[in-house]
């Protein structure tokens, strides 16, 4: 039984390594608001962003819907992964970037570089 | 009685249609394949061999049980009634449906059933993802009936392993349509690909096993449209590649809800539907759909579709 686990430990450790060796996967990057949209159309159905910024490395985003709802979207693998905030998010200013808590440890902390860290902050700390 | 585990056998194979597949991901489609969600789901099918071993007993001491009070008796060498083979697995994979689609329609089912939706991925890796926690919901009661009609439960154990590796090949992008024939009736990768879906449109739908017909029968089936973009995973994507938070997760945030809430509704965080809530401040699949079918309506009247999902209006359907 134990050899048995540990046989099928290797084979499954082997196979996410071939799947590393293959270089599948990939990171998807987001350019335009156009992305953003689209990441935030699967995030949440029907949320449709009003104002948009794209963190420089493209690897996540902050939209804001005409209903003052603010969305945060993060590559995740070779997808992308979102939460609208709520008042458990916080949110710091560094040197031009803004690191996001959202309030959900498993989420983890999110670094965008923005050009308008500032009014993000002040909008999520005032959700 | 026959000792045989069909699955035991059947991993092998798994392995090497993974390995063909990851070939034809390198090739086709480098995205199909993530490796840390390819190593959490495989740690999930080597995790719920372990968790099976440990916690299967009760199961089988329930139905070994219930085989005691059966109506009908296929005699001591029952394997050998050759027609009661294709009938229980027939009759099998009605219980599939039902208790597959109790798992999604139950929170306390879900709980368990989650993890094989949370990867975002689609590929012969995530038919891996099975449960650790299937033990500790009633998924059990709806073998009852088949003990009781006189299936032994070894048989239905049979069987049933049967119909999971029927099951594992469906998962994949690689096939897009089979033949129409095998399409009407046998559950196929691209019905299983709506079921993993969370656009609106696919939400709680094709619960199938082996036969697609039970959803047919039983307003559930939706076909795959190639004018739409599938988005694979749950509502609320983990976000996260940690294993013990995916298996976890949402026993963590049920029973978290029931902690909090009024006791009055304690039971429905239990028993209701995945995201409902006494105070409704969260989505269930019915309130998702609803919302989109609103929103194509209003577009549709203004003669324009929203940018974020431009999903053509799918013919009414009764809610799963």
């Amino acid at each position: 039984m134990l050899l048995q686990f540990g046989g099928s430990l290797l084979a499954i450790l082997a196979l996410a390594g071939l799947a590393v060796l293959l270089k599948l996967g990939g990171q998807p990057i987001l350019q335009t608001e156009g992305d953003v949209a689209r990441a935030a159309g699967e995030v949440e159905d029907g949320f449709v962003p009003k104002r948009t910024s794209i963190a420089r490395a493209g690897n996540a985003a902050l939209a804001r819907d005409a209903s003052g709802r603010i969305m945060i979207v993060k590559q995740h693998g070779s997808k992308f992964a979102g939460r609208i905030l709520s008042g458990e998010s916080s949110a710091k200013e560094e040197v031009d970037a803004l690191i996001l808590d959202i309030g959900e440890a498993r989420f983890g902390t999110v670094r965008l570089s923005l050009s308008d860290a500032s009014y993000w902050a002040d909008a999520i700390n005032r959700l | 009685m026959p000792d045989f585990s069909p699955t035991q056998y059947a991993v092998p194979l798994f392995v090497v249609a993974i390995l063909i597949e990851m070939v034809w991901s390198r090739v086709r489609a480098p995205e199909a394949y993530e490796p840390g969600d390819t190593l959490v789901s495989l740690a999930f099918g080597l995790g719920s061999t372990v968790s099976g071993a440990l916690f299967g007993g009760l199961s089988i001491a329930v139905v070994t049980a219930a085989y005691q009070y059966r109506i009908f008796d296929f005699g001591d060498q029952w394997w050998l009634v050759w027609w009661a083979w294709p009938l229980a697995f027939v009759l099998d994979d009605l219980k599939y449906y039902w208790v597959h689609r109790a798992g999604h329609r139950i929170r306390w089912m879900w709980a368990a059933h989650v993890n094989h939706h949370s990867s975002q991925h689609y590929n012969l890796s995530t038919a891996l993802r099975q449960t650790w926690t299937g033990s500790f919901t009633f998924g059990l009661l709806f073998a009852l009936p088949l003990v009781l009609l006189g299936f032994h439960p070894a048989m239905i154990g049979i069987v049933g392993g049967f119909n999971l590796i029927y099951q594992f090949w469906i998962h994949t992008e690689a096939i897009d349509k089979m033949p129409r024939w095998f399409e009407a009736i046998m559950n196929t990768p691209s019905h299983h690909r709506v079921h993993h879906a969370t656009n609106p449109r696919y939400l709680d739908r094709n619960y199938a096993g082996v036969f697609i017909v039970w959803d047919k029968m039983f307003g559930t089936f939706q076909p795959e449209r190639h004018d739409e973009t599938i988005r694979y995973g749950i509502v609320k994507q983990l976000g996260s590649f940690n294993l013990l938070w995916a298996v976890f997760h949402e026993w963590i945030g049920m029973l978290g809800d029931i902690w909090r809430a009024p006791w009055k509704h304690k039971l429905s965080y239990l028993l209701r539907e995945p995201g409902w809530t006494h105070d409704g401040s969260r989505d269930t699949s019915d309130t998702i759909r609803a919302r989109w079918r609103r929103r194509l309506d209003q577009a549709d009247i203004h003669g324009h579709q929203p940018v974020a999902n431009q999903n053509p209006i799918a013919p009414p359907q009764e809610a799963a």
